[in-house]
């Protein structure tokens, strides 16, 4: 191809208007469409031990995930989990293709789930959409385009509350819908922000989304091999293509009726192959098959396949990359797996005291450190300190034991005293906290210092 | 894939059979890259040269001093800010909390001292006005082992364990003998 097939050579933008089609493939796309949208509605809404199964609440670090409660410190773990999903989207797309595309990405899940579905309600199919935009601005068409784009924004604002409910839950949210934009001018804005951007990016952006910015589209052709199961069109059978004629010259299947070109929502021809527009929905397979059975072919003249099966050559199933990347995705999720299991309900950290490495007091030496704890269990956790030395020593702490709210934290001061005849080199302290409500223990080693010489 | 038709763009070179085209950009996207140039020369005309509206460095002064009027307790304290403090039950209370879990290791749980001075009795190191207990909580004396609170507790917190160790003073506990002078 010389150019994208949705912008002109001047640069402007070739409108598109999908056509409708039916098959096995659209029904099973509008089911996944409904339970993905059912999960990001559900996950606010459903709580787990008092808890939504999923708030992020930013503002005090503080994350509740299916029942289990994180604070900032344990950001780490969301590498695992990146990595875990970006090797595991590597894998998917050299092995199926862009299924991500056209069956889980947000961007098609709405489009095609809610927002293309209300246009068709309000303006109806390709032929009307088309005839309607040539059309003068009667009032009967701007009514529709109102209608259209009011149930568009009722949408928008909802679909940007239940984002808004990921971060802030939907008790508090119903709360500050409540009482109005001006207690909470942060939130408003940006569910109001976010609204504008959905409306905007649904009922007009669209493909140029996938097409000119999504980054994952732009490396297809690097994840991509011969042996990919991709969306593709069977040359071979199809070719030489022509209208059905009774006495004409014998041709290919395809009968040249360009459904597959009005069903595609990036307007591409997949005649001419894998192209980089292509989000692999698998509606120009629908609209195929269905011309096929009409026509008394077998189905399949467009379909899920390996180039190198259209080519007629064997499609090698284990290859190295496929290899590679399952490897690494199921080291990712293993090394999630290890971390969550040896998580702890607890932070504890030993901290010298600012400016105060020792002290000297007359024939001993004195240490001062704090223990930092966090309470990181959405329940109320007892905790106990307590410090050893090899050596005889004066151990003061603060609170040897304290109860902690959730997410709270707390200094436990601790000053060790060690007389200067019992002290050596490499004297080290252990620190231990025992989370009397989980069971849990941290241990952590401190050196004790004090000057060199007499 | 290269197609038939005659492309629609220059070409600029062509290599092993691949085509570099110089298609024209989508217009939306010309319309961000302009519109983002007027933006920024709008931006330094308004907050960098003529400074019509205050530009940022400015507007966070203004902000600062706004906010640091509405926290009287960040002002330097005198003494006798610092001893009215004392009747506020509530603080005192608080300071009372703060003094538990962060003094009581090395003063103990009544200001009578174990490693750190007793603050009970009439005599004080440091000097004992109520600014200089307020600097040796907030600036501490790391050379004798007194840490620097301050930036640890905030201003709010070593205010109200001032108000508290003020309290103390005078009640004479048996406990660490009296070191310094009188006050």
């Amino acid at each position: 191809m010389t150019q994208l097939s949705s912008v002109r050579p001047d640069g402007s933008r070739v409108p598109i208007f999908p056509s409708d089609v039916r098959g096995r493939f659209i029904t099973s796309r509008r089911v996944v469409f409904a339970a993905l949208i059912g999960i990001y509605l559900a996950s606010p809404l459903v709580t787990i031990g008092g808890h939504p199964a999923v708030q992020l609440d930013v503002e005090h670090r503080r994350f509740y995930l299916f029942g289990s409660t994180f604070n900032s410190q344990d950001f780490w773990i969301v590498l695992f989990l990146a990595t875990g999903f970006a090797f595991s989207l590597l894998f998917v797309t050299a092995w199926r293709g862009r299924l991500w595309c056209g069956w889980a990405c947000p961007q098609t899940v709405f489009l095609e789930g809610l927002y293309r579905p209300i246009e068709r309600l309000f303006d109806g199919s390709r032929e009307k959409r088309l005839k309607l935009a040539g059309s003068p601005w009667t009032a009967g068409r701007v009514l529709r385009l109102v209608g259209k784009h009011a149930t568009w924004f009722a949408i928008s604002l909802f679909i940007s509350h239940a984002a808004l409910s990921l971060f802030v839950s939907t008790h508090d949210l119903i709360e500050m819908v409540r009482q109005g934009p001006a207690n909470s001018p942060l939130a408003f804005s940006w569910a109001l922000g976010v609204t504008a951007l959905l409306h905007f990016n649904f009922t007009w952006f669209r493909e140029q989304f996938c097409v000119v910015i999504c980054p994952y589209g732009r490396m297809q052709s690097l994840l991509h091999d011969a042996h990919s199961v991709v969306i593709g069109y069977d040359v071979r059978r199809g070719e030489p293509r022509g209208h059905l004629k009774k006495d004409g010259p014998k041709l290919g299947d395809c009968i040249d009726c360009k459904l597959c070109v009005t069903a595609c929502p990036t307007a591409i021809d997949i005649r001419n192959g894998l192209q980089m527009e292509c989000i692999a929905c698998a509606q120009c397979v629908d609209a195929c098959d269905e011309v096929m059975d009409k026509v008394h072919r077998p189905r399949g003249l467009i379909r899920y396949a390996a180039q190198s099966a259209f080519d007629g050559k064997t499609v090698q199933k284990v290859r190295p990359r496929l290899v590679l990347y399952a490897v690494l995705t199921l080291a990712c999720f293993a090394a999630l797996a290890v971390t969550m299991s040896q998580r702890k309900a607890f932070e504890a950290n030993v901290l010298r005291l600012a400016g105060v490495p020792w002290v000297l007091e007359g024939t001993s030496v004195r240490n001062q450190f704090e223990v930092h704890l966090v309470n990181k269990s959405p329940h109320p956790a007892q905790l106990r300190v307590a410090v050893t030395s090899p050596v005889p020593a004066e151990i003061r702490i603060a609170e040897a034991e304290v109860t902690l709210k959730s997410f709270e934290d707390r200094r436990v001061q601790v000053v060790v005293t060690i007389e200067k005849a019992a002290l050596r080199p490499g004297l080290d302290l252990q620190v231990t906290v025992d989370d009397l409500t989980s069971g849990g223990q941290r241990v952590k080693g401190l050196s004790f210092l004090f000057p060199k010489g007499p | 894939m290269i197609d038939d038709k005659k492309p629609a763009a220059p070409v600029h070179h062509v290599y092993d059979g691949i085509i570099e085209e110089d298609n024209h950009l989508p217009n939306w996207w010309l319309a961000i890259l302009f519109g983002t140039i007027v933006f920024g020369f709008g931006y330094w005309l308004v907050y960098q040269t003529t400074e019509v509206l205050p530009n940022p460095v400015a507007a966070y002064k203004l902000d600062a001093a706004a906010e640091a009027k509405l926290h009287p307790e960040t002002a330097p304290m005198t003494n006798d800010a610092l001893v009215a403090l004392v009747d506020d039950p509530a603080l005192v209370a608080a300071g009372k909390e703060s003094y538990a879990t962060t003094c009581v290791a090395c003063h103990r749980q009544n200001g009578e001292g174990l490693v750190g001075p007793n603050l009970t009795d009439a005599v004080w190191i440091h000097g004992g006005k109520p600014t200089d207990i307020h600097a040796a909580i907030s600036n501490g004396f790391p050379e004798k082992g007194m840490p620097p609170w301050g930036k640890t507790l905030g201003p709010t917190k070593v205010r109200a364990i001032t108000a508290f160790v003020l309290t103390l003073k005078g009640k004479n506990l048996p406990g660490k003998e009296p070191q310094g002078q009188p006050e």
